[in-house]
C-alpha cells in the first residue's frame, strides 16, 4: 500500500498521513453518519425486533424477513414497483435517445426549447401530482373529459380509481416526466462526442444508420448506461406522485415498495416488518449504486 | 456529422416545438387556472377564453399559506447554507487529495444519496419522537442532509475537479498557508460550482414532500405539504390551489432559466457534464 500522499501543498518527500484531507471531511462524515448510517443501522435493529406501534419487544432473529418473504403484499410490491420500472424507463430510454439524435442534427431556436425541457424534471412530486388530476380525474378532469365527450368512452369514475388502469396512468405520468430529462442528457452526451470519427466515417460513405450503430452507439455505450441506471433507481423507489394520486390503491394495485414500507410504518403501525422492508430495499439500492459508481468511475472517467 | 438539410431541420423543428408543447401543456393550464373565475373552473365544455380576476390571491393570502412559504423559504436556505459549510471543503479533499479507503468513504456518500427517502424516514420518525424533534425546524434540516449534503458534496467534486491544480502548487510553493490556498484560491475559483449545487440543493429541499410530511407538523409546515391539503378537503377551491401550486413552482422555473447548463450535470450525479 503507498503511503506517499502527494497534494499541491504537502511536502514530496512527507512519509507520514496527511491529516488534512481527513480534517476536511470530517464535518461531512459526521453529519452522515448521524443521518444516515445511524438510522439505517437502527432499522436493522428493529427489524431483527418485535416492534410495533413503536414499542421494542422480543428479539425474533430473522422472523420479520421470513414472514416479509413469503407474505403476498411484498410480491405485490415488487410486481408493481417492477412492472413501472419495466415499462416507464425503456420507454423513455427509448423516445430520450430519439428526441436527443434530432435534437443534434439541429433545431432551430434550440437555446429556446432545451430549458423548456427541464421543467418536468425540477417540478416538485407533489405539484405533478396535482397537475395529472387536474388532467385526468374523473368525469371532471381536463383531458379526461374531453376524450370521454369527443370519442363516448363511458367512463364516469376516474382513471385513478380504476385497478386495471390506474398504475398505467402512473407510469406515463412517470414518461411524462422524465422523457424529456433524459433527451437532454443524452443530447449532452452527444455534444461532447469527438467529430474526428465522424469526418472518416463520413468520407468512408457511410449512411447515417450505420454511423449510428457502428459509432455512436458504441461511443456513447456508457452514458446510456449509467443513465439508464440512475433513472432505474429513481423509477424503482417512486413513492410521492403514487402517495398523491392514489395512495397505492384501488385496493394494491398501485402499492409500489416505497409506498408498502409507509403503509405497514405510518397505516399499521408494523415496525419490525417495515424495517425489515427497509432493510431489502435499502441492500438492492446499494448494489445499483455500487453498479453506477464502478461503470461511471471506470468507463465515464467521471469520478 | 453531416449538416441536416434546410427541410429536415425545418421538419425537426416543428417536431420539437410541438414536443415541447404536449409536455408543458399541463403547466401551461395550471397557470392559466390561476386567473380563471370559479365559475368556469371545470365548465363542460371545457372554456379555453375568460376574463382573468385575480379573486383567487385573496384565499390563499386569508388563510395563512405566506406562513407556509416562509417556512419553505427559511428552510430552503437554512439546509443549503449548512450543506455549503459542511459540503465545501469535503468536496475539495476528495477531488484533490489521497485517502485511505477513498472510493469505499465516497460510494458511502453515494450511497446516502440514492436511498430511498422512505426506507430512511422510518428510522427518522422513531428516533425523533424519542428525542422530540419531530415538528421542529431544526429536525428538518438536519433530515434534509441525508438528501443534500450527499448531492452537494457528489456535484460539488465533479466541479472542483475540472479546476486547474498548478495555482495551488503555485500558492504553495510561495508558503501560502492550506487556509489561505482554500481561502483565496479554491473557494473563488469554485464560486460558480458552489452556486450552482447549492441551489439544486436548494429546489430539492423547496419540493421535497416525505420528510416535511412524516418530520414535519403543525408548526412547521413546508408548501408541498399544504397543497395535498388542499386536494382532499371536501369542494376543492381549484384556482387557490393553482395559486399555490404555481408559487411552488416559481423557483423551478428561475432554476431552469439561469442553470440550465448545470441542470444535466446536477441529476446525473456530475457523471455527465452538461
Amino acid at each position: 500500500m503507498s503511503m506517499a500522499i502527494q497534494d499541491a501543498s504537502a511536502p514530496a518527500a512527507s512519509k507520514k498521513i496527511n491529516w488534512y484531507p481527513y480534517i476536511l471531511i470530517a464535518p461531512t462524515f459526521v453529519t452522515l453518519i448521524v443521518v444516515s448510517l445511524v438510522p439505517f443501522i437502527y432499522a436493522v435493529y428493529l427489524s431483527l425486533h418485535e416492534a410495533r406501534y413503536g414499542v421494542v419487544k422480543d428479539f425474533v432473529w430473522f422472523d420479520n424477513y421470513i414472514q416479509l418473504l413469503t407474505e403476498p403484499a411484498f410480491w405485490n410490491a415488487m410486481y408493481v414497483s417492477g412492472l413501472f420500472v419495466l415499462i416507464a424507463v425503456p420507454v423513455q430510454f427509448m423516445l430520450g435517445l430519439g428526441g436527443a439524435l434530432i435534437l443534434n442534427r439541429g433545431v432551430a431556436g434550440r437555446s429556446l426549447i432545451v430549458p423548456l425541457l427541464f421543467i418536468p424534471a425540477m417540478m416538485a412530486p407533489v405539484v405533478v401530482g396535482l397537475l395529472w388530476k387536474i388532467m385526468l380525474a374523473g368525469s371532471w378532469g381536463v383531458l379526461s373529459y374531453n376524450v370521454v365527450e369527443r370519442f363516448n368512452i363511458v367512463t364516469e369514475s376516474s382513471i385513478f380509481g380504476s385497478p386495471h388502469y390506474a398504475l398505467y396512468a402512473l407510469i406515463f405520468i412517470d414518461i411524462w416526466q422524465w422523457t424529456p430529462f433524459m433527451m437532454l442528457a443524452f443530447f449532452a452526451g452527444l455534444q461532447a462526442l469527438p467529430p474526428g470519427p465522424y469526418r472518416a466515417a463520413s468520407v468512408d460513405g457511410a449512411g447515417p444508420l450505420r454511423t449510428f450503430f457502428k459509432l455512436t452507439l458504441p461511443l456513447m455505450a456508457p452514458l446510456l448506461f449509467i443513465i439508464g441506471l440512475l433513472r432505474i433507481i429513481d423509477a424503482f423507489k417512486v413513492f410521492d406522485t403514487i402517495f398523491i394520486l392514489t395512495r397505492g390503491g384501488p385496493g394494491t394495485s398501485t402499492e409500489s415498495l416505497s409506498i408498502l414500507a409507509y403503509k405497514m410504518t405510518f397505516d399499521f403501525w408494523d415496525i419490525g416488518h417495515a424495517s425489515a422492508l427497509a432493510v431489502v430495499v435499502w441492500i438492492i439500492f446499494f448494489i445499483f449504486c455500487n453498479i453506477f459508481y464502478q461503470v461511471a468511475k471506470k468507463k465515464l472517467n467521471a469520478f | 456529422m453531416n449538416k441536416a438539410s434546410t427541410r429536415e431541420k425545418t421538419l425537426w423543428t416543428i417536431l420539437a416545438v410541438f414536443y415541447a408543447c404536449i409536455v408543458l401543456f399541463p403547466v401551461i393550464w395550471l397557470v392559466t387556472m390561476v386567473f380563471k373565475p370559479a365559475d368556469v373552473m371545470f365548465a363542460r365544455p371545457t372554456v379555453f377564453f375568460f376574463t382573468p380576476t385575480l379573486a383567487n390571491f385573496d384565499y390563499i393570502i386569508a388563510q395563512g399559506f405566506l406562513g407556509n412559504m416562509l417556512t419553505s423559504l427559511l428552510l430552503g436556505l437554512a439546509s443549503t447554507l449548512m450543506v455549503i459549510l459542511i459540503g465545501t471543503p469535503a468536496a475539495y479533499a476528495f477531488a484533490r487529495f489521497e485517502m485511505k479507503a477513498k472510493d469505499d468513504l465516497f460510494l458511502f456518500i453515494l450511497a446516502t444519496r440514492m436511498a430511498p427517502p422512505v426506507c430512511l424516514v422510518i428510522p427518522f420518525y422513531l428516533i425523533y419522537s424519542n428525542l422530540g424533534l419531530l415538528d421542529t425546524f431544526f429536525g428538518l434540516t438536519l433530515a434534509y442532509m441525508t438528501f443534500n449534503l450527499s448531492f452537494y458534496v457528489w456535484v460539488l467534486r465533479s466541479f472542483c475537479r475540472d479546476l486547474p491544480v498548478e495555482l495551488e502548487e503555485a500558492a504553495a510553493l510561495e508558503g501560502w498557508s492550506k487556509l489561505q490556498i482554500f481561502w483565496k484560491i479554491i473557494f473563488p475559483l469554485l464560486r460558480n460550482g458552489i452556486v450552482a449545487t447549492s441551489v439544486l440543493c436548494f429546489i430539492f429541499a423547496w419540493n421535497e414532500f416525505l420528510f416535511a410530511f412524516m418530520l414535519g407538523g403543525k408548526s412547521v409546515q413546508t408548501l408541498p405539504v399544504a397543497i395535498p391539503k388542499l386536494i382532499t378537503a371536501q369542494g376543492v377551491r381549484w384556482g387557490e390551489v393553482a395559486v399555490v401550486a404555481v408559487i411552488a413552482l416559481a423557483p423551478v422555473l428561475a432554476v431552469v432559466v439561469l442553470l440550465q447548463r448545470h441542470i444535466v450535470r446536477g441529476l446525473t450525479m456530475g457523471a455527465v457534464k452538461g
